[in-house]
């Protein structure tokens, strides 16, 4: 018996590692510890065997079965190994090429848009729309716009056809509709609608009646701010626009606030700023943006006590800053979306 | 506007190192005047350029436009034959000649050649050929007096600086020198000189008068009109400094007269006008109202016609100037005149300003009184007028000085309260400053204390400073000229926020965020398009609705309804360029005709070519309907509008998108938005854009208002710890049938058939069609789970709510259970 049990044991060490399958693992096991197998048959002897033997003979056997056991285990696990090397293919090569599209990405406009949107948000200013198309009164008379100003002539704006009317576009009386010629009617319906404090950041498409070329558009993005309250003045728009100024362009760069005239805001002022790190535009005054502190009239129009509240307004070309900091010197360019021009500002 | 830095000098005592151009450069801008281009003038040191005598001329056999010239340069028996293209001159003229040799600026060299089959010695110059002055329009023309060949650069000596200022449209009165050193005198602290006017008017000669008098029928349009005689003038050229003058800010040189006119202008900002007096028929001006269609001819030579808004200077028979703004040839002074009549009036802003537009036809003078000149400015302008017509042209003033009506009435003061100032801008200045810089503009400033103890000033306001009105331009001076400069540095204020951001901005950049995620680049496009376009896509009334009134360009005339036509053009540029891409979006405003009126909405549009050629090692699924309209669904979930509530419609027939492959839910009057997503038509694809590869697209389409729906906070209702149980059905339905009202309807079944637990929900999860089933039917295998609050579900019960559920299905509907 004892030779039988070593020959079992010498058997399954030698087919052991042969076996490939799974199915020839099961039916190899079978003949050994099936209800038929050899080990299983042998141990069925064991009552056949003197008393004064039995005890070394079952110690022989439990070690036996323990060494078939892990010999089995080993079988096993080498066979769940091949079998996962298997599902899982060979090593994969982490340099191939992608089989998905390119992550998209942002406009470089709505990239700069959302910088100098973020800089003021920081500050205290949240993000106020109104529509792009809008009314005389709004784009033009409520900022203190006069009627024979050039902005309003049919050469400078697109306007849309008198006997128009706009289903979502409040009209003040019966004036004409037009493109808005710039952002600044934000101010408006923001101040209509809410009361001071008030400190908005308005982006969004304007239009002007202009030929086409490196610098002109027929539409074109602006950024206008504004903020109101009983103590806003002078000396808070220049920390304001000379943080953001710095903030966008670095802080080695200069500004200075140039006196100008805007009938909304009085005084009135274009801010150019002065960098050494520009390429090509450096170490020169640049204008950046008009600003200044918002009309007695345009308060006036929209039913803010001017002898109370006092504010500043700003606007800036989006395209403007763009071109600047991206160094692109045509504005068409923005809105061709060549993948390549727009893939080098990802 | 162009002021020269000599000419500056007339008026204010500018310290060459001080106040030079280069410090000019830098505190004009600060001032409010920027500087557009600043040009050094004064000619290089140029051999051969010399002062030659027009002996005589006559036409070019071979160019009409060229005329051959004999020009001699003092040289005893030395006469240079030059071809030249210019007309301003005439025999006897003295010219600068370059003559062969001679290196002009740009490294022109001058040699003898041969132009047209004439011989050509030499060249004569404009004063812009030279570097002196701006002219170039014709050559320039000396005085007969300077000798013959007299060098240039003896000629010329020293330079001068010309700068083209930006005078914002409310400084009408720094459009000239004057205005100018009035202004650098407040910033400098250094008096301005105003020339002195003599008495020569206040003791005419008392001849025969040259004018009868003058009738002002249009007194609106002039309510101010003045008018001196001068008897005698010699006219002629200009002498050297007045010409240098004009010439430096680009005027050409006409004669005596008329360059003085000029030259007043520049100097005052009062425009002028002389008359021939021998030319005026009927001896008497009137100041009348165009005639419908009357016709003159203006000194640029151009015929106009005009009409009864516009205001004219007339004599009995005809218009001899359209009132400030351009004379006619009819009454010009020439080298005959010799009786002029001098005109200083006042017009009405608006009135040459509607005449201006309409005629499109700008002048230094128009512009001037469009803006508003100084209405108590003509006086003083017009004595220093005669002053120099005397010095320069000789005459005598004849009769009394002719005036009609008056001054129209201004504003002559402001209050303002130094608190005030402090108040806008912020830090501190003392009184004493603020009054010094408002006198250091002529403004005068009288202090009075208000009861409260408050100070409150009267400020007086000069005549030529018609933009002063209201207290806050009194601050907006202050500032101005104390200096931007000195406003400190400080800290921005931050306060919290006070409004949310707008929901259309945030939606938006979570859209874009979500869309460059799924691999779509941004593009951005025109808001303007092709009439043919829309009138194709979008059928005549949007093509009506949506037209521009005055469009530029006739293929950007109407407003875009849509983002998708846009977003082919990007696909189509970036094919052609074979650049590889295959996905944009755009976010954008769009306008649509909605029952018979125009409206504008929010929009985010996306296209993906849904068969991309690109190679690849590894093959992807191409996208199809289902990504399309997944991508559209997540959108509109960041909107905040919740998928379960979505019902799309199959599109049969349309010329944008594919039908029976493309769909739409929503609408604007109801849920404020429209999605629609699929394949683009093919055919249109091909056609339109030569597109061949099929292209899938997304557009969303929300009212404005729709962003102003109220997020709701959600409610916690329990959820169940038990075990779910679950059942499968098929149904065989027609094709036709859309597989969300079969779930509906097997939904709202299954919700009345589970008697006292739930079902959490019923899902499409198979769909069959081909063997087995007949002819024009498919079949959908449903999966449904039921679950109770409070136990484990029986078999029993759940079995019991099945069979309810499918005897509903047989008893109200035509789906076949398949077993």
């Amino acid at each position: 018996m004892q030779e039988k049990l070593q020959e079992i044991l010498t058997e399954v060490r030698e087919k052991a590692p042969a076996l490939v399958t799974r199915a020839d693992f099961e039916a190899f096991k079978a003949t050994i510890s099936g209800p038929n197998g050899a080990l299983t048959q042998t141990m069925k002897e064991m009552g056949r065997v003197p008393k004064e033997e039995k005890p070394a003979l079952g110690r022989l056997i439990n070690e036996v079965k323990g060494q078939i056991s892990s010999l089995f285990d080993a079988v096993i696990e080498r066979l769940e190994a091949a079998e996962l090397a298997e599902r899982l293919g060979p090593a994969i090569d982490p340099t191939l090429p992608l089989p998905d599209p390119d992550r998209g990405i942002l406009h470089p406009i709505a990239q700069v848009r959302e910088e100098i949107v973020s800089l003021f948000r920081r500050i205290g200013f949240s993000v106020a729309e109104a529509t792009e198309v809008e009314t005389e009164h709004y784009c033009f008379d409520a900022l203190n716009i006069p009627a024979d100003h050039p902005a309003r002539d049919m050469q400078d704006s697109y306007y849309l056809p008198s006997d128009l009317d706009v289903a979502n576009v409040a009209r003040h009386e019966q004036e004409k509709y037009l493109l808005r010629t710039h952002t600044s009617t934000v101010q408006i319906r923001t101040m209509l609608k809410e009361s001071p404090p008030i400190r908005i950041i308005a982006p969004g498409r304007c239009f002007r009646r202009d030929t086409p070329d490196a610098t002109h558009s027929a539409n074109f993005h602006q950024v206008e701010g504004l903020y109101v309250d009983k103590d806003v003045t002078l000396l808070d728009l220049k920390a304001t626009l000379d943080y953001f100024v710095k903030s966008i362009f670095g802080p080695s760069a200069r500004t200075r606030l140039r006196p100008s005239f805007f009938p909304f805001t009085e005084p009135s002022f274009e801010m150019d700023f002065y960098s050494p790190n520009l390429g090509k535009l450096s170490n020169r005054w640049l204008e950046i943006m008009g600003c200044g502190m918002v009309d007695p009239e345009v308060f006036k129009s929209v039913g803010i006590d001017p002898q109370v509240y006092t504010g500043y307004a700003f606007g800036m070309g989006i395209e403007r800053i763009a071109m600047i900091l991206q160094g692109v010197d045509d504005i068409r360019y923005y809105y061709q979306n060549d993948v390549r021009f727009l893939r080098q500002f990802a | 506007m162009k002021i020269s830095y000599n000419w500056l000098k007339n008026y204010i005592d500018l310290d060459p190192v001080e106040h030079s151009p280069e410090v000019l450069t830098e505190v004009l801008p600060l001032l409010g005047f920027d500087i557009e281009t600043s040009d050094a003038l004064g000619p290089p040191q140029l051999e051969n350029v010399v002062v030659g005598k027009v002996l005589e001329f006559g036409q070019h056999p071979n160019a009409d436009r060229l005329r051959c010239c004999k020009v001699s340069t003092g040289v005893e028996g030395e006469v240079h034959s030059i071809v030249c293209g210019a007309k301003n001159f005439s025999e006897g003229d003295h010219v600068m000649v370059a003559l062969p040799g001679a290196v002009l600026p740009g490294d022109f060299t001058i040699k003898k050649s041969k132009l047209r089959g004439e011989p050509s010695e030499g060249m004569m110059c404009s004063s812009k050929e030279l570097q002196i002055g701006q002219d170039h329009d014709g050559i320039l023309i000396l005085e007969r007096d300077v000798p013959l060949g007299t060098a240039l650069n003896d000629l010329y000596s020293d330079g001068d600086t010309v700068f083209d200022l930006e005078i914002t449209p409310n400084r009408v009165d720094v459009l000239c020198h004057l205005g100018v050193a009035r202004e650098l005198s407040a910033r400098f602290g250094i008096p301005v000189k105003y020339p002195e006017v003599t008495s020569a008017t206040e003791n005419p000669a008392n001849g025969k008068p040259l004018l009868s008098g003058v009738e002002v029928v249009a007194e609106e349009a002039c309510p101010h009109y003045t008018a001196i005689c001068i008897e005698g003038v010699q006219v002629g050229p200009s002498p050297k400094w007045l010409r240098e003058a004009l010439e430096a800010t680009g005027q050409r040189p006409i004669n005596n007269i008329v360059d003085i006119t000029n030259y007043i202008l520049h100097e005052t900002c009062q425009p002028l006008h002389a008359f021939d007096a021998a030319k005026i028929e009927g001896g008497k001006l009137i100041v009348r109202s165009a005639n419908e269609a009357e016709k003159i001819t203006t000194l640029d030579g151009v015929e106009r016609t005009l009409s009864d808004s516009m205001a004219v200077i007339a004599d009995a028979e005809r218009p001899l100037v359209i009132a400030g703004v351009m004379g006619s040839v009819d009454a010009e002074v020439d080298h005959s005149t010799t009786d002029i009549i001098l005109e200083a009036a006042y017009f009405d802003a608006r009135s040459i300003r509607s005449t201006a537009r309409k005629l499109n036809l700008s002048s230094d003078s128009s512009y001037r009184f469009e803006r508003g000149v100084d209405p108590k400015g003509l006086t003083y302008a017009a004595l220093r007028a005669v002053d120099l017509i005397l010095q320069v042209a000789g005459g005598t003033v004849q009769g009394d000085r002719i005036e009609v009506g008056t001054e129209p009435p201004i504003q002559t003061a402001i209050s303002l309260r130094p608190d005030q100032v402090r108040r806008f801008i912020g830090f501190e200045v003392a009184d004493a400053e603020i009054q010094a810089v408002l006198e250091s503009l002529e403004l005068s400033v009288s202090i009075h204390d208000e009861p409260d103890g408050s100070k409150c000033w009267e400020v007086s306001i000069p005549s030529f400073r018609g933009d002063l009105q209201r207290e806050v331009d009194l601050i907006e001076e202050f500032i101005r000229v104390y200096g931007t400069d000195k406003i400190p540095q400080s800290d921005v204020v931050a306060r919290g926020i006070s409004l949310d951001d707008h929901r259309i901005y945030t939606v938006n950049e979570s859209m874009a965020a979500y869309l460059s995620g799924q691999n779509f680049n941004e593009a951005y496009l025109y808001s303007l398009r092709d009439p043919d376009e829309i009138q194709f896509f979008f059928g005549e009334e949007s093509d009506k609705l949506l037209a521009l009134d005055n469009p530029l360009q006739s293929d950007q005339s109407h407003l875009r309804p849509s983002l998708v036509p846009g977003l082919l053009d990007v696909l189509q540029l970036n094919a052609a360029r074979a650049t590889g891409a295959t996905r944009f979006f755009e976010r954008g405003r769009v306008f649509r005709a909605v029952n018979g009126r125009m409206m504008e909405l929010v929009s985010v549009g996306f296209v993906l070519v849904a068969d991309s050629v690109e190679r690849s090692w590894k093959e992807r699924e191409q996208p199809d309907f289902y990504t399309a309209r997944s991508l559209s669904q997540n959108l509109l979930e960041l909107a905040g509008q919740s998928s379960a509530k979505l019902d799309f419609h199959p599109i049969e027939d349309c010329r944008l998108w594919q039908g029976g492959q493309s769909a739409y839910a929503g609408d604007f009057e109801r849920m404020g938005f429209e999605a629609t997503c699929g394949l683009l038509n093919i055919a249109t694809l091909k056609e339109r854009w030569d597109i061949a590869t099929p292209v899938l697209a997304g557009s969303l389409l929300m009212t404005p208002k729709f962003f102003e729906r109220k997020s709701k906070h959600g409610r916690h209702t329990g959820i169940s710890n038990q075990p779910a149980s679950s059942k499968d059905l098929a149904l065989i339905v027609d094709q036709s049938v859309l597989s969300g009202q079969v779930q509906s309807n097997v939904a709202r079944f299954a919700k009345k058939s589970a008697q006292g637990f739930d079902c959490e929900g019923v899902r499409v999860f198979d769909l069959y069609e081909g063997e087995g089933l007949p002819e024009g039917k498919k079949s959908l295998a449903l999966s449904m789970t039921f679950r109770a609050a409070d136990r484990t579900l029986k078999d029993k019960e759940v079995n019991a709510a099945f069979e309810a559920i499918q005897k509903l299905i047989i008893e109200k509907t035509d789906y076949q259970i398949r077993k």
